[in-house]
């Protein structure tokens, strides 16, 4: 009792003004934003894909880039949330990405159906994996960096959901630069390796968000 | 007569603004609050006091991520649970090395049982070879004489890293001089 004292009397004595943190819708809305220059800059960089207003206009490609978007949005929000002890009270939320990673899995799989006759493979496969990867890196970095900044009580799902998030920046960029219409290419080598992501990403949020 | 309860949302909104007595009143609330809730959780009254003192420093750490504008306690609550959780991970996992000794020692007992015990001194050169913080912890407990209590409170650690960290060392000495 006498330490709990001590230490009490320690920490009050090194109470200072502090700024808290910004909310987790505005945190999700700072990093989205940082999220959305890196895309442009990337983009610029590598061009966008010569026949893209040709494929906006097929309805499941646009519903597909718009779900990813979502998705990007979805998983920044939760890392958000998951970045605070109690979650900011908003603990529904949190699973916002379980709702839209099912939404786009019943997307491709309607749009596999709807790709008759199926759209040739290109010739390259795991290469969009790796491209999708390297764009990814940096947004992933500067995630895990400001969510280190934070006192996850839920470190893994904050991990996994901000590496998601990232992953989803590269895939929107490589869907925006490649000419690609093959959907079981796209589900097997951009979209697949999600699943591996995610698992990373809980290993790496258990170790890097530890605090 | 009963204790009004503390408005745990005003102090802490005071002690974000750097009002020490407040903050220093919000901790002490915040113990009263949870001794009972670790006390049911927890089987010895040293493990509560232990796993306090981690939550006590955890809400210093986070305390940013509090704004004064939600309540208190389920944020208060989310950090003890998750301190509780680490600390019984890391009980049990003792627990399993220590499982574990009790093999080694029955091996070491058997050979050794007419073999001068080892001091400090006749190892102090396997022990400086040691990374630093385990030397040091080696040092304050097998020279000075400190308890891992003790040895904790000087370098800033908790005493379950303490143990670690000093049976990880004891387990690389041991192997080093089995090997001479």
């Amino acid at each position: 009792m006498k330490d709990i004292e001590q230490l009490v009397a320690q920490l009050s004595s090194e109470a200072t003004p502090i700024r808290p943190a910004p909310a987790p819708l505005q945190l999700s809305l700072r990093l989205a934003g940082a999220a959305f220059i890196y895309l442009l800059i990337a983009l610029a960089a590598s061009g966008l894909r010569s026949d893209l207003a040709h494929a906006l206009q097929n309805p499941w490609f646009a519903a597909e880039l718009l779900l990813l978007l979502l998705i990007l949005l979805g998983t920044l929000l939760s890392a958000a949330l998951l970045a605070f002890p109690d979650l900011h009270q908003k603990r529904t939320l949190a699973y916002t990405p379980a709702a839209l990673f099912g939404a786009f899995i019943l997307l491709l799989f309607f749009a596999w159906h709807a790709d008759t006759p199926p759209a040739p493979f290109p010739v390259h496969s795991f290469e969009c994996t790796l491209d999708i990867t390297f764009i990814s890196l940096i947004p992933a970095a500067l995630a895990f960096f400001v969510l280190r900044g934070y006192a996850s009580t839920h470190p893994s799902w904050a991990g996994s959901f901000a590496l998601l998030a990232a992953f989803s920046v590269g895939a929107i960029w490589l869907r925006l630069y490649e000419v690609n219409d093959s959907i079981l290419h796209v589900v097997q080598w951009h979209y697949l390796p999600m699943i591996g992501v995610g698992l990373i990403g809980w290993a790496l949020g258990a170790r890097l968000l530890k605090w | 007569m009963t204790e009004q309860p503390a408005d745990l949302e005003h102090l802490m909104r005071l002690a974000l603004q750097g009002d020490k007595q407040a903050y220093a009143d919000l901790l002490r609330e915040t113990v009263r609050l949870l001794r009972p809730f670790l006390s049911k959780r927890l089987r010895f009254e040293h493990e509560v006091d232990d796993v306090l003192q981690e939550i006590l420093i955890s809400l210093h750490k986070a305390r940013h991520t509090y704004d004064g504008q939600r309540p208190f306690k389920p944020w208060l609550y989310a950090i003890a649970r998750f301190r509780l959780q680490d600390h019984l991970r890391m009980h049990y996992a003792d627990h399993l090395r220590h499982a574990e000794d009790i093999a080694d020692l029955e091996n070491i007992l058997h050979d050794d049982v007419t073999e001068t015990a080892i001091s400090y001194e006749s190892i102090s050169g396997e022990i400086e070879r040691l990374p630093e913080k385990q030397a040091t912890i080696l040092r304050l407990m097998h020279q000075q004489g400190y308890t891992a209590k003790e040895t904790a409170q000087q370098m800033g650690m908790n005493e379950s890293a303490v143990k670690v960290a000093a049976h990880r060392a004891y387990k690389v000495l041991r192997q080093r001089l089995e090997q001479k």
